[in-house]
Parts: C-alpha cells; structure tokens; sequence
C-alpha cells in the first residue's frame, strides 16, 4: 500500500518496542515458542501491519469487485446481486429416491441441484453387472439409461434450477441433453455444468467443445480441486495444481482449433473450505487473482467473462468426526463463512453425519439451514469481500499468490499438468500422510479425537435416541432392494428399446469416435435408442483401447516398499 | 531375521483415496510390504492376493455395502483356496455394519481418526497370529 517513508520508520520504531513487549509475554506462556504454520506451511506471526503489505498495489492488486484481477470477487454487487447457490450432492437408490430428495431439498430453499452416481467413478457399467456389486445405488444414485435421467429430472424445471452433474462422463451429458431436448428446451438455455475433469482424453476435450458450439451456458470443464485439497493438499497446492492443470487442458483445446475465449468461461472451479478460517478466504482471493493474471498474461484472453473464475465450494469432511458427531455442524459452519466471505459462488456444507453413512432429510436440511441463517440473519453476505485491507489477510493472499506461481512454473518446467500428474499425486500424498501425523501427534487439535475426548459421548448417545424413533431416519441406511428395483428399470428399457435402431446408432456412434468426430452428436442419438451407461463404456474401451478407471478395472499391482 | 509381511490393499471406488494412500505408507513404514491393488472387485482382490502371495488383505470400503462386498470376497478366496488369510477394513463404516462383517469375518475394522501406530500394530499382530496359524 502507499505508505510513505516517515509512516513505515515510524511504525518500525514502534514495531521495535511492541516486540519486545510481545516476546516478554509470550515467554511465560508455555507452548507458544514454536512458530505456527499453517497447513499449507506458511509460517505466521502473531500479529500483521502495513509493513507487511508495504508492496501491494490497491489498484493493481485488489481493485473493485467486478473489476480486474477480481481478487475481490468476480460480480461487481458479489451476493447483492446474485445470491448464493445453495447446492447439497444427492444421489442414492434409483432416480426416484433421489428425485425425492431433490424435491425435498426444493422445499427447504435449496436453489441449486447437484447429481452424484452411484460408482464412484461413474457410469462404466449397468446395475446387473458383478463389477459393481454392492455399489448399486450406495453411495449415489443408479443411472442407468435415459429413462433414470427422466425419473430423476421428473417435475424439476431444467431452465430454472441449474443443475450440476457429477460425472466424467459424456454419457451423463447425452441424458441431460436429450431430456431437454424432449421438452423443447433449447439448449442455450440450460446452465448448471458438470464434473468433467481437464484430463487429454478425448471425451473431456469433446464435451468441452461441443458446449462451447452448442450449449453455451452450461459449465462444461471443471477443476475438481476440492476432492485433491481432500485428498490431502495444501492451499497452494490447490491452487496451483487446478490452474496448472487449466492450462494443460487449454493447449490440448487450442491445438483442437479453438480460441481460448470460446471456452475459458465455460471452466469452472470446484474448491475446498476447511479449517484455517482466514487462509481459506485468502486462498479464494488468491485463485481469483492468480487465474485472472495467468490467462491475460500468458494466454492472451481479452475476454472478461474468462478472467473470472467462478467457484462452487464443499466444506471440508478430512475434520469431520464420529465422535461428538453434532460438533460436525459447527465445524462445517465455521468452513462455510469463510467460503461466503471468500465470494464463492455456489455451496455445499456437509451434513454433520457424513463420517457415518450418507445424509438423512433431517441432516442435509441442517446444511441447508446452515447457509440460510448465515445469508439471511446476520450481515456476512452484505457487504463485498469483507476481509480485503486486514494486514493479515491482504498479507496471506500475496504470499498464496507467489507460492502458487512459483508451483506452477516448476510444473510447466516439467512439461505441464499431464506430464507432471504423478508427481502431483505424489506430493499430495505426502501432504496427507504429514497431516495425519501431525493428529496423531496432536500437533494440529481435533476435538473429540486429540483433545476434549468424552468417553461417554453424550451426543453419540441423542443420536442412538433419534434412531429409534421407527418414523424418523435419523442414520441413513442403505436399502439392499434398490438393486432388484434398479434392474426391473434397466430392463425395462432393454425390453422395450428398438434393437434395429439401437444397433444403427451405436454403429454411427462407433464411427464418428473412430474418425476422431466429435462424439456427442452421436452419442445423443444412441442415448435417446435406449443405449445403456455399461453399453457406452464398452464401446468407449473397445475404440480407444483404454481400460478406463473403472472399479472392475485393476491398475496393475506395483508394491510399495 | 524378521519376516517381511505383503500386504493387499484395495479400494471401492475411485475419488476418494486419502486413507487409502496414508494407510499404504503407513504399512510401508512399518516394515511391511504393501502390494497396491487399486479399484478391485471382490473377485479381483481375491485372484491378486493369491497370485502375490500376500499374509493379509486390507481393504477400503466406502462407496459399497459393507456387508455385500465381504460376503462376494469370502466367496471369492475359498474359490482362490485362500479362505485362511486374515481381511481387515477400513473406511466409512457404520456401528451395525461393522458388527455384521465382523460377524462374516472380518478380523478388525478401522475408522478415520485411529492413530497409525495402532493400526500399524494390529495389522501386524494380525498377520503374525494368522502366519503362525
């Protein structure tokens, strides 16, 4: 900031005396010796000044909201405008149960939906198949065919609610489509987007290019950055393997024949928010900036809608405990104000029984609850990027900022994001295990787990109470019928699928992906012959030779010693 | 000298994989080796653990039904002719749950926040009980 000379002497003279005053005090309080670290490992002090951003730049380097880098948020009225996206992951049993649940969400003024399958790595074989026994409709919902993706968007208004995919797969984009399209939406339309990871395969790159031809709206390339930070990363890390991996995946378009202003506003972020309250917050400034600058610096975009980077955020589960299980609740609020004072634009909270089994009703309404009281009592979301001008948090940005280049250039070095994928693994891996350590050791507190341990867990016991109430899910539990129900679905539509029509359209479809053709023409048309998730994936490891990352699929063993 | 035990470790799905690699580490630097089996089926960890010859099977299971996924594997290692081999779980796991696999077997089960040195402790214990069997 602009300090001049005689302000910055003077603050250092009185700096000088308040840091021995500090030391002195620290001194006699024991365990304060060591210097504290962040996760991410940068090193903080008790206490920030002006000194500390002596070279930020209010112009250059925070600005106005809305306005370039967006350090400040990318919408210049932040949440005046555009409120919050309440967005709570469902999916289990078959599209019904879900579709309920969707339904039920509605009614508590979630205003945002989000899908997850049932795989884990979603969609790459029916439900009736041996590869995933016990995964049918467990941990997401089962979406087998077409006719699941109408079951489960039955009665929901696909112009109104932006509806957010969790898969890969093109097959999941096919169904969206093809429901539209049966009910005369036009495609530009549609908004909401999808989990379709920037990786080089040839169905990331082709889904990104036909919504950038075809369905202008819809986020169609993602940065699932949140599951890598709850893979174990740090801060940094997140941002600079997202951004990294942005730019691999920007070149692979490019030499596709696009222009970078036809489909970097269509990517979008997915981001984590856990423990160190004003790290995160700094960390959602930081990507803004650093996102911004890279792609006008370096990629030459003049397209504002590209520079701003727009972020769905899910609280941190890593810290989420059985034990005392409703202090889950005020963890996962405190990680939520600092995704909304961060300008997110989109929010999932966990429920506070997540270490135990999927949502109830009852806990995925808490964390709807959680956002509105937040929004709507008190005055966190009333003002834009509250946080900008604290010394500390100013401070924490820059320092975000100039970690993450600095990991993004040494991944360029390597040859860029897809080349230096393992050795990206490897680092997140290795924060994980310092991580774990450090609870271990209680070095980092986790109440109820290294401290504050209540053997007789009184609310594990209110817990046990609400479960046996017969009409009241208190613990959700996986209902095993779901699977018969789920193949009497499947074949139903393999009955009464026009076999002569199918076997036209997955020839076509076989073709255009043989001739490196845009798939997703298609493969709407195959989608919309009855063609199954298991069906497609065939095709797919038959054409492009890939095994795929499948849970029937096994890495070769390699051993670790 | 000490026997090297080989550990299998397997997982249920592919997103979520931090317990996964912590706990392979953690093995590792326990003295065991760990022999990585990635996303497998039931039938596939069965075939892996005979094939590399491993003293016990760890496995990760948080997408799937707990119950479902261990009964397909006990089935699969008496197929295998390895229904001796002592299997430990780890992962999302309910109290009920955890009382129905322990009850078709399942030596012990895991849940986030045990200390590595009590898993690395047990598993060992497991494996020298088993090896002495």
């Amino acid at each position: 900031m602009m300090f001049d000379k005689e302000f910055i002497q003077k603050l250092q003279d009185i700096q000088k005396r308040y840091q021995d005053e500090l030391e002195n005090i620290l001194s006699r309080v024991p365990g304060t010796g060591a210097e504290r670290k962040t996760f991410s490992g940068l090193t903080v002090k008790p206490v920030y000044t002006p000194k500390d951003i002596e070279k930020t730049n209010f112009f250059d380097d925070i600005s106005f909201p809305g306005q370039y880098p967006y350090t400040r948020g990318v919408f210049p009225a932040g949440y005046l405008s555009r409120g919050l996206h309440i967005r709570q992951v469902t999916g289990f049993g078959t599209a019904e149960e879900t579709n309920q649940r969707w339904k039920f969400l509605l009614s508590q003024g979630a205003n945002a939906l989000s899908v997850v399958p049932d795989d884990g790595s979603g969609n790459r074989a029916d439900s009736d198949s041996e590869k995933v026994v016990g995964l049918v409709g467990k941990g997401g919902v089962a979406l087998d065919t077409l006719f699941d993706y109408e079951t489960l968007l039955d009665g929901i208004d696909m112009t109104k609610y932006p509806v957010h995919l969790i898969s890969t797969n093109a097959y999941a984009l096919a169904c969206y489509l093809a429901v539209a399209e049966k009910r005369g939406i036009a495609f530009g339309e549609l908004r909401g987007g999808m989990s379709n990871w920037i990786r080089p395969e040839t169905e990331c790159l082709d889904i990104i290019e036909y919504c950038a031809r075809h369905v202008p709206l819809f986020n169609a390339g993602y940065l699932d950055m949140r599951n890598v930070r709850e893979g174990g990363c740090t801060a940094v890390q997140e941002i600079a393997f997202g951004v990294a991996t942005a730019m691999a995946g920007c070149d692979r378009l490019i030499s596709r024949g696009l222009l970078i202003d036809d489909f970097l506003h269509r990517i979008t972020w997915f981001v984590n928010s856990g423990p160190e309250f004003f790290e995160e917050v700094a960390k959602f400034r930081a990507v803004r900036r650093v996102w911004a600058r890279i792609f006008r610096e370096r990629y030459h975009s003049t397209n504002p809608l590209s520079l701003m980077c727009r972020m769905h955020c899910q609280t941190y589960a890593p810290t989420l405990t059985i034990q005392q299980p409703f202090n889950n609740l005020i963890r996962s609020t405190i990680y939520a104000l600092a995704a909304l004072m961060g300008g997110v634009q989109s929010l999932h909270v966990n429920s506070f029984d997540e270490a135990l089994a999927l949502p109830t009703e009852f806990s995925a309404s808490l964390s709807v609850r959680t956002q509105q009281i937040i929004d709507l009592e008190t005055d966190i979301t009333k003002v834009i990027d509250p946080l900008a001008g604290s010394y500390y948090v100013e401070w924490l940005t820059n320092k975000l900022e100039e970690e993450a280049i600095r990991l993004i250039d040494n991944i360029q070095e390597m040859g860029g994001a897809f080349q230096a994928w393992n050795w990206m693994c490897g680092e997140i891996r290795y924060a994980a295990m310092k991580n774990q350590q450090e609870y271990d050791a209680g070095e980092r507190l986790l109440v109820g787990v290294n401290t504050l341990i209540d053997e007789a867990d009184i609310q594990m016991e209110a817990l046990k109470v609400l479960r046996q109430h017969a009409h009241f899910e208190a613990i959700h539990e996986y209902d095993p019928s779901f699977v018969d129900k789920q193949i009497k679905r499947l074949n139903k539509v393999r009955q009464e699928r026009d076999p002569d029509k199918l076997k036209k359209a997955e020839a076509a479809l076989i073709e255009t992906m043989k001739s490196k053709q845009n798939m997703m023409p298609a493969l709407m048309d195959a989608v919309k012959s009855g063609i199954t998730r298991g069906e497609f994936a065939k095709i797919k490891a038959d054409v492009f030779q890939q095994p795929g990352e499948g849970p029937y699929v096994c890495s070769p063993p390699h051993v670790l010693a | 000298m000490e026997r090297v035990f080989r550990v299998l470790l397997s997982r249920d799905d592919w997103y979520h994989q931090r317990g996964y690699w912590v706990i392979a580490n953690a093995l590792k630097n326990a003295g065991m080796e760990v022999v990585l089996g990635g996303i497998q089926t039931p039938a596939e960890i069965a075939r892996t653990a005979s094939n590399e010859d491993v003293d016990l099977i760890g496995y990760r299971i948080m997408q799937a039904a707990p119950d479902m996924v261990i009964k397909a594997l006990f089935r699969e290692m008496k197929v295998n002719g390895i229904e001796s081999l002592p299997v430990v779980v780890g992962g999302i796991i309910s109290d009920k749950e955890e009382k129905i696999i322990k009850e078709l077997g399942v030596k012990v089960v895991f849940r986030s926040f045990d200390k590595l040195e009590t898993i690395q402790k047990q598993v060992r214990t497991i494996a020298i009980e088993s090896f002495n069997r």
